[in-house]
Order: structure tokens, then sequence, then C-alpha cells
């Protein structure tokens, strides 16, 4: 008996379905896409527990936010400024981001903290900082399945389809709802094996469209240290890594257009 | 109040996982009522005793960012980074090679976390692992839920019998209904409950009907 994580299966070997291009005049290939560029001027938010600036694997922070929840108010507030990596995680996703897209600015939105209280509002608030702050793509490696959270996340999640910032999100690992990763405006993504960024699959059927590397994979940690781990949050990072190289070559695609990008090149795309 | 102990059976799961995974240790936090501490209910195997009754923030350490960002996670090789390595062992009360850790999903957020140590089965990657960790972090989290569920329900029975053992049960409970805050929902429907009791069988049996419905619609439409 084979065994994969929940939605790996349809990436494996003997499952993948071949996918339709687009059939245009010239194909797009992985060159037209993001050959010969870095992510060099594109704007990317690693939305999680912090990152570590000027960790080896990650180096220097473009800019860096802490949403916090005011103590009197109640309200979330914006804590512009360096700040740590409370787990170490937000510097792997951003070591990751960097491995894929080593020119392009990473800012730090850590909305991940001591209080798990109001976190679904900490957490939305992040996504808005992102928007509001011109960021072109975001990595979301967290999800919430509260159902209360479903409406708000929905239209943050139109609401960063419609600003032209792609949100990449890592699926929850069990058959549960997760905000937003499940919703269709975003890119979701599994974990398959593998360490190569552009080897990544596409999956037509829900609730998982990208299965990119996240089994195993050598992953940057706090005190500039390198671990090795698994989950779907190790996956998003290799994707929002891809899409920021090619926003650097072609900064004018919608997240509609980023998606048929990321479509066409699959792995499994003919 | 429940029909079972939570505390047995979160208990019970961790010596299962424990052996399925013939792991060196295995443990289960829940999330204190503010939502800033996790609390170990439930551990087995090596350093059980000193991890049972544990209280670490949420803010630090590898269980507290499963709980937060509601993702599973597998780390490896941990002792290598002592920063790492002394968070762990906080929690664990040793520092052991391999990390797996689920967080409890319900559909009112996650209340708590599991995690696996020094796992003796599957590749180094744990894929079998993780799907398996599915299956228990699903049971202990309606494990958490059924046991609050039923003492929430009980202590709302018991609490109006009690305190209004002269009056009828029906008004008992609708006093409750009114006193019960945020367990409004809760005594109104067992008020109701009461109620139906005095009616027929096939006013009962339409009733079970109709709550039946309800939850199946409520159950598979998108929530609100």
């Amino acid at each position: 008996m084979t065994w994969t994580p929940a939605w790996a299966w349809q990436f494996a070997e003997g499952h993948r379905c071949e996918v339709e291009g687009l059939g245009l005049a010239g194909p797009i290939s992985r060159d037209w896409a993001w050959g010969g560029v870095t992510g060099a001027g594109v704007k990317v938010a690693v939305i999680d527990s912090g990152v570590e600036d000027g960790h080896p694997a990650v180096g220097r922070l473009a800019g860096a936010v802490s949403v916090e929840i005011d103590g009197e108010t109640g309200e979330t507030v914006y804590v512009d400024g360096p700040h740590e990596d409370r787990f170490g995680h937000g510097t792997a996703c951003a070591g990751l981001v960097r491995r894929a897209a080593p020119d392009c600015d990473i800012y730090s939105v850590r909305v991940l903290g001591a209080n798990l209280r109001g976190r679904a509002a900490v957490f939305a608030a992040g996504v808005r900082w992102a928007l509001a702050n011109g960021m072109q793509v975001a990595n979301l490696s967290l999800g919430t399945g509260r159902a209360s959270q479903f409406s708000t996340f929905h239209r943050l999640a139109d609401e960063a389809y419609f600003a032209g910032c792609t949100l990449v999100c890592a699926v929850n690992n069990m058959p549960a709802p997760s905000y937003p990763s499940e919703f269709a405006a975003v890119v979701s993504v599994a974990s398959i094996r593998g360490s190569d960024p552009f080897e990544y699959y596409y999956n037509p059927a829900p609730p998982v469209e990208f299965g990119a590397p996240g089994i195993g994979v050598a992953v940057p940690w706090t005190a500039g240290r390198t671990i090795h781990a698994t989950g779907n949050s190790f996956a998003a990072p290799h994707i929002t890594g891809l899409i920021a190289r090619l926003l650097s070559k072609h900064p004018g695609l919608t997240p509609f257009q980023v998606k048929t990008v990321l479509h066409a090149l699959a792995s499994n795309a003919r | 109040m429940a029909p079972f102990s939570a505390a047995e059976r979160l208990q019970d799961l961790v010596d299962a996982a424990r052996r399925v995974f013939a792991a060196g240790a295995c443990s289960i936090a829940l999330l204190d009522e503010q939502e800033q501490n996790l609390v170990f209910e439930a551990a087995s195997g090596r350093g059980a005793d000193l991890v049972r009754g544990t209280v670490i923030p949420i803010g630090s350490g590898l269980a507290g960012w499963v709980v937060s960002s509601g993702q599973t996670l597998e780390i490896s090789q941990v002792a290598d980074d002592p920063r790492f390595a002394r968070d762990i062992a906080e929690q664990t009360g040793y520092v052991p090679r391999t990390l797996l850790a689920a967080p409890l999903e319900t559909r009112d957020g996650t209340v708590g976390v599991v995690e696996v140590l020094d796992r003796g089965t599957g590749d180094d990657a744990g894929e079998r692992d993780l799907v398996i960790l599915a299956l228990f972090a699903r049971l202990a989290a309606e494990t958490v839920v059924s046991a609050r569920l039923f003492t929430e329900m009980g202590s709302l029975l018991l609490g109006s019998l009690a305190t209004h053992a002269s009056d009828g049960l029906a008004e008992a409970l609708a006093r409750a209904a009114e006193q019960a805050g945020t367990d409004a929902d809760l005594a109104d429907l067992a008020e109701l409950f009461a109620r139906l009791q005095a009616t027929g069988p096939r006013e009962r049996r339409l009733a079970v009907d109709v709550l039946a419905r309800v939850i199946s619609y409520a159950e598979s439409a998108p929530p609100s």
C-alpha cells in the first residue's frame, strides 16, 4: 500500500492527469515566463511568524511589520520595524522564497504571536497590510478552519485578486475546511517530494490546485541553521518564489494570468 | 458530566498513537480559556510524567506555531539547533531526533495540538505518518468537542433542576435559558426538548426528523 499525505496523491506517479495548455500561437515556455530573471523589483509578503532579518538564507528584508492587538482598544495595530521570528517558520518560508527568486523584495508581516485570541483578525489585518502596501504576491503558510471566518477571508481573497496581489496559500494537511486556501481566487499548494522549485504539478479538482516540494526539504531556521522538514507550509513558498520571478519579467500579470502561466508550465501540463 | 472522561480518552489516544508510531513519546496539549497557553493534558512514553500538566505559552515553540497556523509539521534533526532543541525540550522533557505535530481542528477553531516524538515507523519525511496523525488529531478534536458539549448541556440541566426543583422542568429550563449568557442557544434547545416531552410520540418523531434535516443542511451549507 502506498501512503501519501492528504491532497498529495493526485500528484503521485500513475495518478497525475495531463492538463490542457493555453494553445497560443507561441507556447508559454519556462524561458518566456522566468528565464534570465531573479525576481528583482517584486514585492513579496511573507505573512507568518516573523522573519529573521539577515539570516544567511534570507538576506536583508525590504521591510517588516508586526500586527498586534492593542491591549486597551482590542483593535489590530501595525507596528513597523524589525522584529524577531517567534517560531522559526517565517524564516524558513522566506528562505525558500529567496531560493527561487534571489533578488525579490521580501517583507515580513508577522501575524503569529503570543495569543491566539483575535488571531483571525490579526491574520486578516496582515493580508490587508499586504494589499494596502502594494505587495504583488503574498505567502500564507497558515490558515483558519474557523467557520465564522469563512466570509471574512472569502472577501479578502477576492479583494486580493482584484488588487493584483496573488495569495499563495498552504492547504490544510487534513480533509477539513481551511480558509483562505480553499477559495478559487488564491493559489493553493500541497506538498510533494522533491527539492526543485521548478518541478511542480497542477491538479484541477479542489481543494488544492498545485503540488510543490514540501516533503523532507532542507529549510533555513532561526539562528542561521538549516533543518529538514515536511509540511504543506513549506510547499507554498516554492510557488511564491516562482511567481516573484514571473512578475519580475512580466510585471503586469493579474492573479488569474499568473495562475494561467503556472498551470501551463506545470510538469504535468502537455 | 460527559458519558466518558475526556482526560482518559485523550490518554487512550496518546497511548495508542505511541504504539502505532512506535514512538519515543506522544502528547496532547489543549488551549486554555485565555488562548494564551497550551496545557499538556495527556502524555505517553518518555518524560510523560514530567510533561503531563505542563503549561507552555503559545508564543514560542513548535507546538505554538502548529496551533497558531493550523498546519501540520514534521521536523527532523531537531538536536542540531541548540535554541530549537531547548524550546522542544521545555515542552517534551527531552530533545528528540524528530517531531511530528498536528493541530486539533474543529469548526470553531483550533483547540490544541498532538505531538509524536521519535517515530520508529515510516520514512524520514513521515508521509504515511502524516496521514495517520491526521486521524488521531481528528479523534482527539472530536473527543474534546463532545466532552465540552456534554458538560455544558449537563451542567445546564442539573443546574436547572437543583435551582428550581419545585418548579416544572420546562419553566426551570426557560429561566436557565435567560441566565445562560453565551450558552443561550443551547439552553433554548434544552427547554424545547423538555416541552417536547409533553407532546405525543408522532410529534416527537416529527421534531426529530425536522432537527435531523436542519443539521444535515447546516453541515452541507457554507458556514455563515
